[in-house]
């Protein structure tokens, strides 16, 4: 049962389950993350830092996490303007 | 005093060594705790290598065995505090170290509906959600990979957090627990289990007694660790409220000094601190066996080694919660209650 919540959760787009997206934060600002479908990654926009989603599971140790150029961080929020935020 | 910023300025000397290593595009974690812990001193304070450590885990993720008595036996004290309480916590988050035991032994205890499991290691979080069980009464499970120094869950939103085994490796503890303090919900639970000083302390003389032998010096082959008096005061320090600690000695039996070695690969407790040696001449770890043998051995050839664990409880605070009065709001006189109950004088 779980694992088909799992297969529904990303066949609607996103590759996170709505629970823990709920509960997860940048782990440096202590800000909401967002999730970016297009890297498939999530963005602390606080942070400025994208954090990989490796097999559906969230990485968010702060050396994994990629800084953004500041162009990226525009484009990209531009670009997700009608996601919503993770 | 003098002497901790001494050892602080070499620590730093350290750390600025290893600096180089880090890829320049990764976000290092130690430029961010430079950021984030500016006011905090002690922060700043690199005792273990976590990148190594995260090695060790994912290393432990295929050299773990099924069940390992050891961690049974805490993650089983630590959860039989759960039936302790007539709270529900509907959502845990269950962190480090032998979380995988945890969530094996946990059959239910304490109404536990959502449960993120958070490790350092990605392939050790892969182990966790790929030996899902198949009985249907586990909670909904979520799995994430984190640093518990860094951690990465909103304010007030967790009913309960469990660390066993994981903590004492952190580098900035305290700072760690506030971290969980933060995290958990008013009225919430934090339980944790760490590895105390008496830990190894066979091992610990071994070592130095074989270095001292053969290499004529040591260098630090354990961690240090906090001891059973510091527990109380971490939790205090860290704002949980009804605080409790209590010690818990195991002593495991092992054929020879190697099997120990393995059995801490296998738990992923093998030496990360940045002031080690990173080379173990074959000649000092045979020494250290025989050494191990020879002062600790028991009538049947085999060796024990000393456990320490702590456990330490701590609540965050709530108003329900019973806690003494504000100093001097007594209305009373202490010669008045002696008036009325105490005996006569005379």
């Amino acid at each position: 049962m779980r694992r088909t919540a799992a297969l529904l959760s990303t066949h609607g787009g996103r590759s996170i389950p709505r629970a823990l997206a709920d509960v997860l934060v940048c782990p440096l600002s202590k800000q909401p993350l967002r999730y970016c479908e297009a890297t498939g990654s999530l963005v602390s926009d606080a942070a400025g830092v994208s954090f990989p989603v490796l097999d559906g599971i969230p990485s968010l140790v702060p050396k994994d996490g990629k800084l953004l150029d500041d162009q990226e961080v525009k484009s990209e929020q531009e670009s997700s303007t009608t996601d919503s935020s993770g | 005093m003098a002497s901790s910023a001494a050892a602080a300025r070499r620590l730093l000397l350290l750390r600025h060594r290893h600096g180089h290593l880090l890829p320049k595009r990764h976000f290092s974690s130690s430029s961010a705790a430079d950021g984030l812990d500016d006011g905090g001193g002690g922060g700043r304070v690199k005792i273990f290598d976590r990148d190594l450590k995260r090695r060790h885990r994912d290393r432990a993720a295929w050299a773990m065995r099924e069940t390992d008595g050891l961690v049974d036996a805490v993650a089983e004290n630590l959860l039989d505090r759960l039936e302790d309480c007539r709270k529900a916590f509907p959502s845990a988050l269950c962190l480090g170290g032998s979380a995988g035991a945890v969530r094996r032994l946990l059959r239910g205890r304490g109404g536990i509906e959502r449960l993120i499991m958070m490790d350092m290691s990605a392939d050790m979080v892969k182990k966790w959600r790929e030996s899902e069980n198949s009985s249907g009464d586990e909670p909904e499970t979520h799995f994430v990979v984190g640093d518990e120094e860094f951690l990465p869950i909103k304010e007030s939103s967790q009913d309960l957090i469990i660390s066993c085994l994981g903590l004492h490796w952190t580098n900035d503890l305290p700072g760690a627990m506030i971290q969980c303090r933060l995290a958990l919900q008013p009225d919430g639970l934090f339980l944790a289990a760490i590895l105390g000083g008496e830990t190894l302390k066979e091992l610990r003389i071994a070592c130095t007694v074989a270095q001292m032998e053969r290499e004529g010096g040591i260098s630090p082959r354990m961690s240090p660790l906090a001891q059973v008096r510091d527990a109380g005061n971490l939790l205090t320090r860290a704002g949980f409220t009804l605080p409790g600690v209590d010690v818990d000695q195991y002593t495991v039996k092992y054929n020879n000094a190697f099997e120990l070695v393995e059995h801490l690969r296998a738990m992923g407790e093998t030496n990360a601190l940045f002031q080690r040696n990173p080379v173990l001449k074959r000649d000092t770890a045979l020494a250290t066996a025989a050494i191990y043998q020879s002062m600790f051995g028991l009538e049947d050839g085999s060796i024990p080694a000393t456990f320490q664990v702590i456990y330490m409880t701590g609540w965050r605070e709530h108003p329900s919660q019973q806690k003494a009065k504000r100093r001097g709001s007594a209305a009373i006189s202490f010669s008045d209650i002696q008036k009325q109950f105490g005996p006569s004088e005379n």
